[in-house]
């Protein structure tokens, strides 16, 4: 089978090729680039990996980087879960809780202070 | 994780055993219906991922019996209608994603029931109006995302009760007003309706959102702006204004002390006030290209500015005071206007520029003080100003474009530039590279006279990053016709 | 201007290919591990998840109607690639022949940019597919001794 013809995709593709992977995804997946030691293919997942926020568009959904303290999230400032280290408050991952709160080391996130 | 499985029902109470379970991904499949117990028994239950299946309404019966949830995501299935209940019961839940659905209007009701939302989508669906108090309960939402719909009108209190929003997207709608109901939003930092259909930006426009950082407004047809529509937005960076024919006053800029960068071109701006820079402090870009303005102020207060692009314009002289002590100017772009004046001391202080752009004025001389870390230096479209150069007058010249071809001469031997030009000649230059404007364009990529922060992709010569040949690529390089000893000397 | 590509994979033997500088960057040789970048991760847009810099990147071009509306030109591409660390950008033109002339127009770039095709561009990617990891030195070929003259003037 000549290297680029699209047959045998990965089940998300709409085009691909042996050496790049996916070329173009189906409607509504998101295209990602994933790397796996030298190489790097397109893939077309539901959803955005761990670290990675999705936005839609008509023509495409891409995947984009949250912040570097931020393990899942809504948008690249609005983050839904921090990572080790740092408290969620209303989207965003803080060192330390503001006052009048207080920092639960259970769910690592900033709440009212319970009198 | 049970994502693109082509799963395509589930059946009631299978998962009743997964008390523990805090993430169930689902999507990806072919799920159009969900059974109302489908979820029960998963009370740990954070996050559940639908998206990207085949549901044209909620499973309100199915969501019932969730207390921790805090993410759902509904995006990229059916959904056109969001029945009243449907959200009845998820006092936790914080993220919901509705995008890229067939709703055609806001689910006001069904949003009275989230008091701990705080990020929403609504992107990518087919709402036309947003009527008042739609998101009234939405105390702690911060995160509104509204892109991609077709809103033509919104109620004058149509964001009331949306005290905590810091982000709202409005982009690709069509909207024909400025949406005025933001004045309630007092904590907004980005703002967005780029791609609309607005014609004025009113005074006042962003009187009740001290906050805002960002504001993007680019490709709507705005004619007119109100002179005190940016006032007092101490934390804004970027103002880009392109086209607004209607603007005849430079606006007043009073307490929006960050502005770094500000676009203002293809206007009807005929006067800069004296006293602009002063409320400008840390500005680095201004790019007033295609008005009308003829007498320039002194700049000397923009003490931070790098870029200075007046193109276009009518300016007929350039005074002692103009630049004076601006120590951070690199680029100057006074192409096209009426410069017949340049007082000697004019660039005197400018110890780091290095482009000026000089083209198509009524020059006569030039003032060399000043001018001795250009490497690029553009004076084509000045036919009286025939003096020759010394190799002196630029030691660190790479580009230069002068009006004659025996000013080239003067940076070494003529038969090096003809051997240079020649070989530009062999690489098979399409003749829309000889285009004299085209390759003035290409010298000066930063300031193509299309939208300035227009992505540059398509320009193909970077000067600025290249390394070119060492020698100094002069124009119109000597030849034949073109000799080194001005003929009528 | 010919170019020798020396790809010395972790485990495996090295190979000698060829390539042919593209006049859009300098002709200088270059030295560096290799990666593949798929042609749409070199977009504005998109993000690079690699952060080390030193690396020559191999860029594998589908045939033209796969991509109708390229992101960004071949050019910017590797500026691009450059900017984001790359020491050099290897084009398999072997699909997109018209690629060859896309790059010929001198923009000065400092990364030096190669192009390979056929059976050496096969070699390389094979290379890419089965190893986790390879080094590349990119040389330039020196022209014979004996100049080529475009005119002979026969006495």
């Amino acid at each position: 089978v000549h290297p680029n013809v699209s047959q045998g995709c990965q089940g998300g593709c709409a085009t691909c090729s042996d050496y790049n992977g996916c070329l173009s995804c189906k409607p509504r997946l998101f295209f990602v680039l994933e790397r796996i030691g030298m190489k790097q293919i397109g893939v077309c997942l539901s959803s955005c990996p761990s670290g990675y926020y999705g936005t839609r568009y008509p023509d495409i959904n891409k995947c984009a980087k949250c912040k570097a303290d931020c393990e899942t999230c809504f948008t690249r400032n609005f983050c839904t879960k921090c990572k080790s280290g740092f408290y969620l408050h209303s989207g965003k991952c803080l060192e330390k809780c503001p006052d009048g709160l207080e920092a639960n080391n259970h769910t690592m996130e900033c709440t009212s202070v319970v009198h | 994780d049970l994502s693109m499985n082509n799963i395509s029902q589930l059946q009631p109470r299978t998962l009743r055993h997964l008390r523990f379970l805090e993430e169930l991904r689902l999507s990806g499949n072919q799920i159009s219906r969900i059974p109302r117990e489908a979820f029960s028994g998963l009370y740990s239950l954070k996050i559940l991922m639908l998206q990207n299946n085949q549901m044209s309404c909620i499973p309100a019966e199915a969501l019932r019996d969730l207390p921790n949830l805090q993410s759902l995501r509904l995006d990229a299935n059916l959904i056109s209608v969001v029945p009243k209940r449907s959200f009845e019961g998820l006092l936790s839940l914080r993220h919901l994603w509705l995008d890229d659905n067939a709703l055609t209007e806001i689910p006001v009701q069904a949003l009275n029931h989230l008091p701990a939302l705080q990020a929403m989508t609504l992107a990518l669906n087919q709402i036309w109006h947003i009527p008042d108090y739609a998101f009234q309960n939405l105390s702690s939402l911060v995160v509104l995302h509204l892109h991609n719909n077709r809103i033509q009108s919104l109620g004058a209190n149509g964001f009331d009760g949306l005290h905590s929003l810091e982000t709202l997207d409005l982009n690709y709608n069509e909207l024909l007003e400025f949406p005025g109901a933001i004045r309630t939003l007092g904590r907004l930092q980005e703002l967005g309706f780029h791609n609309n259909n607005i014609k004025a930006i009113p005074e006042n426009a962003f009187v009740g959102n001290p906050l805002l950082q960002t504001i993007h407004f680019y490709d709507n047809p705005i004619q007119f702006v109100g002179q005190s529509a940016f006032q007092y937005l101490p934390k804004l960076h970027t103002l880009s204004l392109n086209g607004a024919t209607d603007i005849r006053e430079f606006p007043d800029l009073k307490g929006t002390t960050s502005l770094e960068v500000l676009t203002l071109t293809r206007a009807g701006i005929h006067l800069l006030p004296r006293g602009m820079c002063q409320q400008l402090p840390s500005l680095r870009v201004l790019e007033l290209s295609h008005n009308h303005i003829e007498d320039l102020p002194s700049f000397h207060r923009c003490q931070r500015l790098e870029e200075l692009g007046l193109q276009n314009n009518r300016i007929h002289e350039i005074r002692a005071d103009t630049f004076v002590q601006l120590m951070a100017l690199r680029s100057i772009d006074l192409s096209w206007n009426h410069i017949h004046f340049i007082h000697p001391e004019a660039f005197v202080t400018l110890r780091s520029l290095t482009k000026l752009d000089l083209t198509d004025n009524r020059l006569v001389t030039l003032p060399l003080d000043g001018l001795g870390g250009l490497t690029h230096l553009k004076l084509q479209g000045n036919p009286a100003l025939s003096e020759p150069f010394t190799k002196e007058s630029f030691p660190k010249m790479r580009v230069l474009e002068v009006p004659y071809a025996y000013q080239c001469c003067a940076y070494g031997s003529c038969s090096s530039f003809f051997k240079m030009s020649n070989q530009w000649e062999m690489e098979g230059m399409s003749p829309e590279e000889e285009d004299p404007h085209k390759r003035t364009m290409e010298l000066f990529p930063g300031h193509a006279d299309n939208h300035y922060d227009l992505d540059t992709d398509d320009l193909q010569l970077d000067l600025e990053e290249s390394k070119l040949h060492p020698t100094i690529q002069c124009t119109p390089s000597p030849g034949p016709f073109k000799p080194c000893d001005h003929l009528f000397e | 201007q010919k170019a020798i590509i020396r790809v010395i994979p972790l485990k495996v033997e090295p190979i000698v290919l060829e390539g042919e500088f593209a006049n859009v960057a300098e002709v200088t040789p270059a030295e560096g591990k290799l990666l593949q970048s798929h042609p749409l991760s070199l977009c504005n847009t998109s993000e690079d998840e690699h952060t080390e810099s030193g690396f020559i990147t191999i860029v594998k071009l589908e045939q033209p109607d796969r991509d109708p509306n390229p992101c960004l030109s071949l050019a910017n591409k590797a500026k691009l690639a450059g900017e984001r660390g790359a020491r050099a950008i290897l084009f398999d033109i072997t699909d997109d022949e018209s690629a060859a002339d896309q790059l010929r127009k001198p923009r000065g770039l400092s990364q030096p940019v190669v192009l390979i095709r056929g059976h050496d561009a096969e070699l390389l990617m094979g290379v890419v597919n089965k190893n986790r990891e390879a080094h590349v030195k990119i040389e330039v070929k020196e022209p014979p001794s004996w100049p080529d003259y475009d005119v002979w003037i026969l006495l």
